[in-house]
Parts: structure tokens; C-alpha cells; sequence
């Protein structure tokens, strides 16, 4: 096997031997399956859904779920390292006929990866580290009517809840801002946007 | 803050024993800042100046600590207002001295007492960076603009009395976050105007 685009690894054993039970689908099924390793891919937190869905696939198509588990691991490989390393359509079909697959399948393939890639790449940019993600913001502001030390004051106070995700727990900041200093925060925070809108 | 009473006015001809005007300006300020706690050593502090005892140094502390705090409290502006607060037999020349002062220091009294009210802990500072992510574990090759907010935050003032605590709580936001935090400060800054212009 020549040099993968996916993976500077070598590939486990088992990978050929799975390459060549998918070339022995139909198109119709090898497209189906696609379709649902893609419906994962774009939402990887739905792994309950995909297991069923694999299961209705293998009953209706009479295979056994054992092989077809085996077999959707080897095929996961390419696009999650492909994921990981840009690579284009091209580079994806490349892999997949280096590992054994069948032209017309490895052709398919990329070009649903084509389709996909925007969703997939956003999602693996969305799960990129943060620190101390701000995941909401509340407000209040009203007017300090009195105190224990001034009978009767009228100015007003703005106060601000932060939820920040620290690590896996949200903590709650809470802080007060006068009104000259949330001017300033706004105009700050203009300034902000105008930057990361420069560098998108 | 209570109405001075005559027990105190009296307290306050002390002062008639002050060695300047100046030490009068001084301990009217020193007794208005203090916080009720730290009468009784400002009281003995002061003492030897006025060669007084320390019952009646404190008497007198208690007394002109009262009286500034309720010339604030009050809000009162008026020379008038400050002269009829003191009783009718009290020392001419003393009473209009202290009014003198009053009105000298209450714009700066008011904001000390407004400085030091209640509140949740404060922003006192905030910086910010845009960084630029070129890589990580998920994707090898990216180019996603990010920002760091750092935000200075000094808790009570009123409960780290003359050391304050201040923290610092860096933030990072996405642009979505951003643009949703804009959105959310533009409608604050949208109903400031309509409530300033009521």
C-alpha cells in the first residue's frame, strides 16, 4: 500500500479484508450506508439513533451486524483523519482506492464527502478547545433609590450574570457596572467585533 | 442616619479648644470617614491636640462623625439648611465654621458614601486580544479569529475595607458569542436612552 493522505499510521489488518466485503454491495446499498455513516458524521452525538439504524440496515440487507460494525469502523477511518487534515475529495477517494475499494465506490464516496465537508468541518472547529467558554449572558439595570448612607441617591447601576464554562462545570460571575463604564464596555466590544470580523 | 442630638452639640464645643481652623477641617474629615468601628481609636488619636480627656475626645468624635453623616444622608445644600439643624444657644463663631466646612466637603463626602455603598463585586478594568486559532487536535489547519476578554473585578468594597480584592477572570468568545453579546448590550444602551429620555 502506497502512502495514505489520512493517516501517516499504519492501517490495521482488518481494513482490506472490510474494503472488499463493501465492494461486494450493490451500489444501491453501498449508497444507503453512506447515507447514514454522513447522518453520523454530522451529528456525532447521536450514537443511539446510528446503532439502530446500522441494525435496520444489516436485518434489511441480510447482513450480519457483526461484520457490518467491523466494516463501518474501517470506513470511519478516512474521514475522521481526513477531517483532521483538510484533505480534499480527491485525496479522499485516492485513500479509499489505495485501501481496496472499488473505483465507483471510492468515487461515490468522495463526492459526499464534498457535499459534506462545510457541516463536518464546522463541527470540528466547534469542538476545539476554549477557556473559559461565556455560554450566556443576563442582565438588570434599574436605579439606586437609597442607601443607609444617602437618603435619597437616583443613580443607576447596571449588573451583569456571566455563565462561564470552566472545565465541565458553569460558574456564575456577577458584576455591577456604572454607566460610564458600560458605555466604554460597549464601545470596547464594537472594537472587538470589527477585529474578528477583519479576520474572517 | 438619625438626627443629632443636644447631647451632642454640646460634645461639639470641644472644638472651641482646637488649636486651629485647620485641625477643625481636619477632624471633621477624618470623623466622617471613619467607619463607626474606628471612632474610639480615632477618638484617642486626637486627644492630646485638643487637651482633652478621652471620654470627652470621644463624645466629641461620636458627635461631629453623627453630625456629617446626617448633613449627607440629609443631602442638604443650603447653608440655611446646615445653620438650623444646630441648636439656638450654640457658639456663633463655631457653628458658622462648621457649616464652612460642611459645605466645603459635601460634594466629596457624597461620592466617598456613594463609592462605598453596597454593591456586587464591581468592574474596575477590562482588556481584550483577538487571537487567531491555526491548529488543534480536531482539525490540523484552521483559521478561527477568537477573543480573549480579561476583566478586572474588585469584590465589596465595604467588606475588604482598605485592601481590596481584585480578580481577574479571562473569557474567551466565539464571533457568534460576540455578535449575540452585542445584540444583548445594544438593547440595554436602546432602553438607557428611552428611560433617559422619559
Amino acid at each position: 500500500m502506497g502512502l495514505l493522505n489520512f493517516t501517516r499510521e499504519p492501517v490495521p489488518e482488518a481494513v482490506s479484508g472490510d474494503m472488499q466485503n463493501l465492494n461486494q454491495l450493490s451500489a444501491q446499498q453501498f449508497s444507503a450506508l453512506t447515507e447514514l455513516l454522513f447522518c453520523f458524521l454530522t451529528e456525532p452525538k447521536e450514537v443511539e439513533r446510528f446503532l439502530t439504524q446500522l441494525s435496520d440496515f444489516a436485518t434489511m440487507n441480510k447482513i450480519s451486524l457483526g461484520p457490518l460494525k467491523n466494516i463501518v469502523k474501517s470506513i470511519l477511518l478516512v474521514p475522521n483523519g481526513a477531517l483532521k487534515r483538510n484533505l480534499s475529495s480527491e485525496q479522499v477517494r485516492a485513500d479509499f482506492i489505495a485501501l481496496g475499494l472499488s473505483e465507483e465506490k471510492a468515487s461515490y464516496f468522495a463526492e459526499q464527502w464534498k457535499v459534506n465537508s462545510p457541516t463536518l468541518t464546522r463541527l470540528a472547529v466547534g469542538q476545539t478547545l476554549m477557556i473559559n467558554q461565556l455560554i450566556d449572558m443576563e442582565w438588570k439595570f434599574g436605579v439606586t433609590a437609597g442607601s443607609s448612607e444617602l437618603e435619597k441617591v437616583g443613580s443607576i447601576f447596571l449588573q451583569l450574570k456571566l455563565v462561564i464554562k470552566k472545565g465541565t462545570q458553569m460558574e456564575n460571575v456577577y458584576i455591577e457596572l456604572t454607566l460610564p463604564q458600560f458605555y466604554s464596555f460597549l464601545h470596547e466590544m464594537e472594537r472587538v467585533k470589527t477585529s474578528l470580523e477583519s479576520f474572517s | 442616619m438619625a438626627a443629632v442630638r443636644e447631647a451632642e452639640f454640646a460634645a461639639l464645643q470641644s472644638l472651641l479648644r482646637a488649636p486651629s481652623r485647620d485641625a477643625v477641617r481636619q477632624l471633621c474629615q477624618q470623623c466622617f470617614s471613619s467607619p463607626p468601628a474606628g471612632l474610639a481609636a480615632l477618638a484617642q488619636r486626637v486627644c492630646p491636640g485638643l487637651t482633652a480627656g478621652p471620654e470627652e475626645a470621644e463624645q466629641l468624635v461620636f458627635a461631629l462623625h453623627n453630625l456629617t453623616r446626617h448633613v449627607v444622608y440629609r443631602g442638604l445644600t443650603k447653608a440655611e439648611d446646615i445653620l438650623s439643624l444646630f441648636p439656638e444657644n450654640f457658639h456663633q463663631n463655631l457653628k458658622n465654621l462648621l457649616t464652612k466646612i460642611i459645605l466645603e466637603n459635601i460634594t466629596a463626602w457624597r461620592n466617598e458614601a456613594q463609592a462605598s455603598q453596597i454593591s456586587l463585586p464591581r468592574l474596575v478594568d477590562m482588556d481584550w486580544r483577538v487571537d487567531i486559532k491555526t491548529s488543534s487536535d480536531s482539525i490540523s489547519r484552521m483559521a478561527v479569529p477568537t477573543c480573549l476578554l480579561q476583566l478586572k473585578i474588585q469584590e465589596d468594597v465595604a467588606l475588604c475595607g482598605n485592601s481590596p480584592v481584585v480578580s481577574a477572570l479571562t473569557v474567551e468568545l466565539s464571533k457568534e458569542t460576540l455578535d449575540t453579546m452585542l445584540e444583548g448590550l445594544g438593547r440595554i444602551r436602546d432602553q438607557l436612552s428611552a428611560v433617559a429620555n422619559k
